[in-house]
C-alpha cells in the first residue's frame, strides 16, 4: 500500500462505514495521536448542517463538505472541493505546508465505491488523487444487523481494504465472533482490526464459527429510503422536556430513526448527544467554545425512516418544546432529502 | 477509552446528563413528570414524582403500579401496560391542529 507508484499525485483515505459506526471517534483518535499525519481532512455529512466537525477541533486542516451525501447528492460538491485542493497544491502559496495526504470521512449514507468513481473518473482528478486506503467501521453491537437488513452496509463492506470493528467492549463475545465471521466471508481481503473509543483493541478468534445467514437477493428491497432532518431547537431547549421526548421517540422509533446526533445546551454546559437505534451514548460535556458557527448549539440531526421533518416539529410542541424549526434548504422535506442510493 | 482525545462522559443514565446540579436535578424531574402527564394521559396512564423517591411511579386506571427508576424504563413499563409504545410521531401528537 506504501509502495509508491503515485507519481507525486496526492494519496486519498476514505473512511466509510454506517451511520453511527464510529468513524469520527476513530478519527478523532488518529488525530489526536498524530497518526494520520500531517493530512488534511475532509468530511462530508448528508444533513445541511453539520455536527461531526465539532468532534474534530483537533484537526488544524479540517474541511467540511454538508447537505447531502458525497457518493451520490453532492458528488460534483465533492469533485468540485477537491480539485480546489489540488489547485491550491499546484498553483498556491509556496510557504503553505504541501499537501500530500487527504483522509475524507465520508457520510454514514455514503457508498464508498462510488467515491473512489467520482474521482478516478473526473479527468482532472484522476491525475492527482489516488485512493490509497478504504477503511470502513463496523458497529461491533449493530453490524450483525445492519449487515442483515442494510444493502448499503455490505457495499460499505465489500469495498474496504481495512475494517475496523468498533465498540467492542459494546458487544456479547458470541454475537462478536460471529460478526466477524460473517466480515470474513463478505470481503474476505480486508485486514481486520477492533477498536474501543479509535484505541486499538484485540479481536477474539472467530474460526470454526458460523457466519450469519445471508440472502442472495440483496435482502433490503422492502425498506423505505433514508432520509434525514436537522431541527433547530434554539439556544436552551427545556433540557427535562427534551429528554422526555427523545427517549420516548428511541424507544418506540428506534429501529426506525437509525442515528440521532445533536449539540444542546444544558444546565451543565454544552452537551454532544449521540444514539445509534436504541443505544444512546453517555452524553458528552463538550467546552463552552463552539467550535466555528454558534448555530450550532440546539442542533438536533434525525436520520432513519418514516418521519419528516414536520411530524417532528409538530411532535416536540406536543411534548412540550415549542418553538424548534426544521432547517432545511428551499422546500426540501426529509424525503426530497433523502439519498438516490438506496433504490437497488 | 482514550483519556486524551474524548470528551468527558456524563455519568448516570443520558438523560440525567443535562442536570448541573442538584437543584437542576430536581427541578428536572417535576418538569419531567409535568411533561409526561398529559402524554400518558391519552394513554390512559398516571406518572407521579414526587422528587423524593429515586423515579417515577406509573399507574393505569385499575391502579396496577409500575415503580421505574429512569425514562427508558418508564417507556417500556408503559409499553407492557398499554401493549404498544408510546409514540411521540402518533397522529395523536402529530396531527395539525382541528380548524375550528
Amino acid at each position: 500500500m506504501t509502495s509508491d507508484p503515485r507519481e507525486g499525485r496526492m494519496r486519498l483515505t476514505i473512511l466509510g462505514g454506517f451511520l453511527g459506526s464510529g468513524k469520527s471517534t476513530w478519527l478523532r483518535h488518529h488525530l489526536h495521536h498524530g497518526l494520520l499525519g500531517d493530512a488534511l481532512v475532509v468530511v462530508n455529512e448528508a444533513a445541511i448542517a453539520p455536527v461531526d466537525d465539532a468532534l474534530l477541533i483537533g484537526s488544524t486542516r479540517l474541511r467540511v463538505l454538508a447537505g447531502g451525501c458525497a457518493c451520490c447528492e453532492t458528488r460534483a460538491a465533492l469533485v468540485t472541493l477537491l480539485r480546489d485542493i489540488c489547485d491550491d497544491r499546484v498553483g498556491g502559496d509556496v510557504s503553505a505546508r504541501r499537501i500530500d495526504h487527504i483522509v475524507l470521512e465520508t457520510s454514514g449514507l455514503a457508498d464508498p465505491g462510488r467515491i473512489v468513481d467520482a474521482i478516478a473518473t473526473d479527468p482532472v482528478l484522476q491525475h492527482h488523487i489516488v485512493v490509497g486506503e478504504i477503511i470502513v467501521t463496523v458497529d461491533a453491537l449493530h453490524g450483525l444487523a445492519q449487515i442483515r437488513d442494510e444493502d448499503l452496509e455490505r457495499r460499505q463492506i465489500e469495498t474496504a481494504d481495512r475494517l475496523v470493528v468498533t465498540k467492542v467492549d459494546t458487544a456479547e463475545p458470541e454475537p462478536l465472533r460471529r460478526l466477524i465471521a460473517t466480515l470474513g466471508i463478505l470481503n474476505p481481503g480486508a485486514t481486520l482490526s477492533g477498536s474501543v473509543m479509535g484505541s486499538p483493541t484485540d479481536l477474539p478468534d472467530s474460526s470454526g464459527i458460523e457466519s450469519e445467514t445471508l440472502s442472495t437477493a440483496g435482502g433490503s428491497g422492502t425498506l423505505a429510503p433514508i432520509g434525514a432532518a436537522a431541527l433547530d431547537l434554539g439556544n436552551t431547549p427545556d433540557w427535562p422536556a427534551l429528554t422526555v421526548w427523545l427517549s420516548a421517540l428511541i424507544h418506540a422509533r428506534g429501529d426506525d430513526i437509525v442515528r440521532i446526533k445533536g449539540i444542546v445546551q444544558t444546565p451543565r454546559g454544552r452537551i454532544l448527544l449521540q444514539s445509534v437505534r436504541k443505544v444512546v451514548q453517555s452524553p458528552e460535556i463538550l467546552s463552552d467554545k463552539p467550535v466555528a458557527a454558534d448555530n450550532r448549539d440546539g442542533l438536533l440531526v434525525l436520520i432513519g425512516r418514516r418521519f419528516t421533518a414536520g411530524e417532528l416539529v409538530r411532535s416536540l410542541s406536543a411534548f412540550g418544546i415549542g418553538g424548534a424549526v426544521a432547517i432545511e434548504a428551499g422546500a426540501a422535506s426529509a424525503k426530497a432529502r433523502r439519498p438516490s442510493h438506496g433504490d437497488g | 477509552m482514550c483519556a486524551n482525545c474524548g470528551f468527558p462522559a456524563a455519568q448516570g443514565h443520558w438523560t440525567d446528563a443535562g442536570a448541573g446540579s442538584a437543584f437542576d436535578r430536581i427541578r428536572g424531574r417535576l418538569q419531567r413528570a409535568r411533561i409526561l402527564a398529559p402524554v400518558l394521559a391519552s394513554y390512559g396512564l398516571t406518572v407521579h414524582d414526587d422528587g423524593s423517591g429515586s423515579g417515577f411511579i406509573l399507574a393505569n386506571r385499575t391502579g396496577h403500579q409500575v415503580m421505574v427508576n429512569t425514562l427508558s424504563e418508564l417507556w417500556e413499563a408503559a409499553e407492557r401496560i398499554i401493549g404498544r409504545p408510546v409514540d411521540p410521531l402518533d397522529p395523536r401528537f402529530v396531527d395539525e391542529a382541528p380548524t375550528p
